[in-house]
């Protein structure tokens, strides 16, 4: 099972963070994607992108502990994106309510030039 | 029948409720005489020997016990201990007496205690006390009045005073037999049957198989035994004898593996007395069972002085009560075993005993009601069991020749050593049979394709054709036969003993039947059907071989009208089959076999009867429940699921997974997955030992049990498992097992 990667160095304050999901998002490498995020938001970070595209399967440890992430971005006014969902992951957290919560993207890409102007536009406004 | 949480305290019984398999319909019987709808108010409980009756009826009163409200559960057993009927009848009111209070107090260390009357008197509630004190009075004046029976059938009749005054109960009986052997003026095995008749209280009456009816019946039969429910505790099925050893095992601490588990209920014969008795020795010495050697050893201390031996030493003096009779009855007994067929002339026996007429008989009876010989009125026959008999050769050996212990007992472990490996064998083979047998038993008077019975025709129509196609074929076929209604279907061996040298008696199977629908000579028919030995087609030699058998074994058996029916799992070769065709004889392969058995039970055919189940067990670790998913997937991909079903399937699996991970409360930490393939489903059951359910669980599977996940994550997961898995899956639902509960979960294919 591969770790979740940034692949990039701790960004500096305001730019986003992609963090990837690995192959099965359960209790251990959900708390990984957790951890990524939180180090991320911590120095600064306020968009964070969640790659799914190596995810086959997600359990309902891993949701919760998604949804953790996604409260304690909101708690520092973050967003939170998901990328590269499959369609029955994607069903999945429409089941469960993450959908309502996070900003979708089919692709990486469409996902960072979204939050783009959320990382550089301050909180309240 | 409540659910019955692990831990609960016990009090008579001897095994936790949790570990106390395979008698689940039995103790919801017994249990359900404490209904105030319980339509029969007396059952009686006919044991075969070492089959665990005695808890049972242990686990019934501590199930009764703990039902709050409903009535008192009064367990007694007879014992010769109590040398008179007198005593026997003292102790019942005494045992009545304790245990009725005990459940009104709610009390169950009174249970074991054994409080004087007048103690008893002193513990009754308010409302049970003038009840009480007549009993007592009345036994006490009783008794100085001397007159024995009426003694008796006082102290019988105290559930039906009870009852009189509010107090119900439930009586259970136990080893009936004992009673026989009290000195008394009259047989209390009757008066206790007839008492009992006649309390309107419900009972059980519980006692040897074979001796059951006699002992209660005494001289006359009992107006009153008829329409008593009856109810018979054979040895446990294999299955739960299984999980009965692997269930000790872990309690006791003893590393077992499968293998020797599986000797240890195949050479036992799935006896939960001797099952208990080795895994108990097996404890007590440290030992382990984790191959076939360490069992045998084991095995053979406790034939030789454990209480496996005791057991049957114990059964040997209640039938031959002096020293002599008993060396006498030993020698006869173990003379016996090397007579090929295991019977020999009454006369014989009798002479060899040295017995006179009288006691001749009571011997017979009781090795008969022990189950130790049958008794046949003309010849005796040594039960075949594999330990009655190792036990006998040791006894002998040692007791009679007075051969060297040492020796006795390095043979006796290389004997079963040796034997093992052939005890194994012959247990596969018994599983491996087609069940000839039961499907003789499905015919009556069905039409079916001629070529399910003709391999020659099959072969040229449906040989490699899948089930499906195959099976409208057979639908579309115009030739059809008409089978006979079979009435009686053994193994050829018990009509013919030679045939046990020729094959095992599952794969050969004599029926009788009727071809017509009028009973008549005319109609009378026989069919002798084998499944026939071959790992590839059946060649001609070998057809003709089995057709000369099963000629003989009609001649010699003289049968009228025959009919032949020979089965080969991989079909017949050309020549073969044209043999067969010239003898008129039935020949099938398993495919064929398949076929018919569907269509004898009103399935479509083979494609839906035939159902392939995997099985797999994970360890409770970190991301096992992948695995369940890799294999699942591979099986749903077999059943041609699209890949959206595969996901969903895979994805409740894990959820499964994880919730059995969670509630199991076993220690030995273990995911049992069964996935099978039915047709157009697949149904996916996932268990774990001591798996409980959450406390409630409401249609939207959002469980209150407030230690279902809760905390992981800032909104935590309660009951997003069990959504999920409804969500995703066509049917779900939970089954109450023995051991907790299991989760079956159905997954439709929809092409």
């Amino acid at each position: 099972m591969s770790e979740p990667l940034t692949g990039t160095p701790l960004p500096a304050q305001g730019e986003v963070a992609v963090v990837y999901a690995g192959d099965y998002v359960n209790k251990l490498s959900g708390q990984r994607i957790e951890r990524e995020c939180l180090t991320r938001m911590e120095r600064g970070c306020r968009a964070l992108v969640i790659n799914f595209r190596d995810t086959e399967l997600v359990n309902s440890i891993g949701v919760s502990i998604l949804l953790g992430v996604i409260d304690e971005a909101e708690r520092r006014g973050a967003r939170v994106a998901f990328s590269n969902v499959s369609l029955h992951t994607l069903k999945l957290f429409e089941l469960l309510g993450l959908t309502r919560l996070v900003v979708l993207a089919d692709r990486e890409e469409d996902a960072l030039a979204t939050l783009e102007e959320f990382s550089t536009t301050p909180p309240g406004h | 029948m409540p659910v019955r949480t692990p831990r609960q305290r016990r009090i008579l019984a001897r095994v936790a409720p949790e570990q106390f398999v395979g008698r689940g319909e039995q103790l919801r019987e017994l249990t359900g005489l404490g209904s105030a709808r319980a339509e029969q108010k007396g059952l009686l409980l006919f044991a075969a020997p070492q089959s665990g009756v005695s808890e049972l009826l242990r686990q019934t009163f501590d199930e009764l016990f703990r039902q709050r409200g409903g009535p008192a559960p009064v367990y007694f057993a007879f014992t010769r201990a109590d040398a008179a009927t007198t005593a026997a009848g003292r102790r019942f009111l005494q045992t009545f007496l304790t245990q009725t209070l005990a459940h009104r107090r709610d009390d169950p260390a009174l249970v074991s205690a054994t409080p004087t009357l007048r103690t008893l008197l002193d513990l009754a509630a308010p409302q049970d006390y003038e009840w009480v004190e007549r009993l007592i009075q009345d036994f006490e004046r009783a008794q100085g009045e001397g007159d024995e029976r009426a003694l008796v059938r006082l102290c019988l009749g105290a559930p039906q005073q009870a009852a009189a005054h509010g107090a119900r109960s439930v009586v259970m009986f136990d080893d009936i037999h004992a009673a026989e052997a009290l000195r008394g003026e009259a047989a209390l095995g009757p008066t206790v049957a007839q008492t009992a008749a006649q309390w309107g209280v419900p009972f059980v009456i519980a006692g040897p198989r074979r001796r059951l009816l006699d002992l209660l019946n005494g001289s006359l039969p009992l107006a009153a035994l008829e329409g008593l429910r009856r109810l018979h505790l054979e040895r446990l099925k294999e299955a739960d004898a299984r999980a009965l050893v692997e269930g000790l095992a872990q309690r006791l601490g003893v590393p077992l593996n499968e293998e020797t588990r599986d000797l240890v209920v195949q050479q036992l014969e799935a006896s939960p007395y001797l099952i208990a008795a080795v895994l108990d020795a097996a404890r007590a010495n440290a030992a382990s069972l984790t191959s076939f050697r360490e069992f045998q050893s084991l095995y053979v201390d406790e034939l030789l002085g454990g209480r496996v031996g005791r057991r049957y030493a114990s059964a040997l003096e209640d039938v031959a009560a002096t020293p002599a009779l008993r060396r006498g009855l030993l020698r006869v007994l173990y003379e016996s075993l090397s007579n090929p067929s295991g019977k020999s002339p009454a006369e014989v026996w009798m002479k060899r005993l040295g017995a006179d007429a009288l006691e001749f008989e009571r011997v017979m009876r009781l090795l008969h009601m022990h189950e130790l010989a049958s008794f046949h009125a003309t010849y005796v026959e040594t039960t075949p069991t594999t330990v009655w008999r190792d036990f006998l050769r040791v006894s002998y050996r040692l007791q009679v020749a007075a051969e060297p212990r040492a020796l006795v007992v390095a043979d006796t472990l290389v004997e079963a050593l040796k034997r093992a490996p052939q005890t194994m064998a012959r247990h596969y083979r018994r599983e491996s049979a087609l069940g000839l047998s039961d499907v003789l038993r499905g015919f009556n008077f069905q039409r079916v394709p001629e070529s399910l019975l003709r391999y020659e025709r099959w072969a040229r129509a449906y040989r490699g054709m899948a089930g499906e196609e195959a099976r409208a074929g057979l639908a579309a076929e115009a030739d059809t036969l008409q089978l006979p209604q079979v009435v009686h279907a053994a193994s050829c061996a018990s009509f013919h003993p030679p045939m046990r040298q020729l094959c095992d008696e599952e794969r050969c199977t004599i029926a009788h039947g009727f071809e017509s629908g009028v009973y008549a000579d005319a109609g009378e028919v026989v069919w002798l059907a084998v499944e026939v030995e071959s790992k590839l087609e059946a060649g001609r030699a070998l057809t003709e071989l089995w057709l000369e058998r099963l000629e003989q074994v009609a001649q010699a058996c003289g049968f009228g009208r025959v009919r032949f029916w020979l089965v080969s799992r991989e079909g017949f070769s050309a020549e073969a089959a044209e043999l067969l065709d010239e003898r008129d004889a039935y020949g099938s392969s398993r495919e064929q076999l398949e076929h018919l058995t569907a269509l004898l039970s009103g399935g479509g055919g083979a494609g839906d009867a035939a159902a392939d189940e995997f099985a797999i067990e994970l360890p409770m670790s970190e991301d096992t429940e992948l695995i369940a998913a890799h294999t699942v997937e591979q099986i749903a991909r077999r059943m041609e699921f699209q890949p959206e079903a595969i996901n969903q399937i895979k994805t409740a699996l894990v959820e499964a997974c994880i919730n059995a991970a969670e509630h199991s409360l076993s220690t030995e930490r273990k995911i049992y997955n069964r996935f099978r393939v039915e047709g157009d489903k697949l149904v996916i059951t996932v268990s774990s030992r001591g798996l409980s359910v959450p406390v409630t669980l409401p249609e939207n599977g959002v469980a209150a049990d407030k230690n279902n996940g809760g905390g992981e994550g800032a909104k935590g997961r309660r009951g997003w498992g069990l959504k999920l898995i409804r969500t995703l899956m066509d049917d779900v639902e939970f089954e109450r097992v023995d051991d907790g509960t299991r989760l079956r979960m159905t997954k439709y294919l929809r092409k």
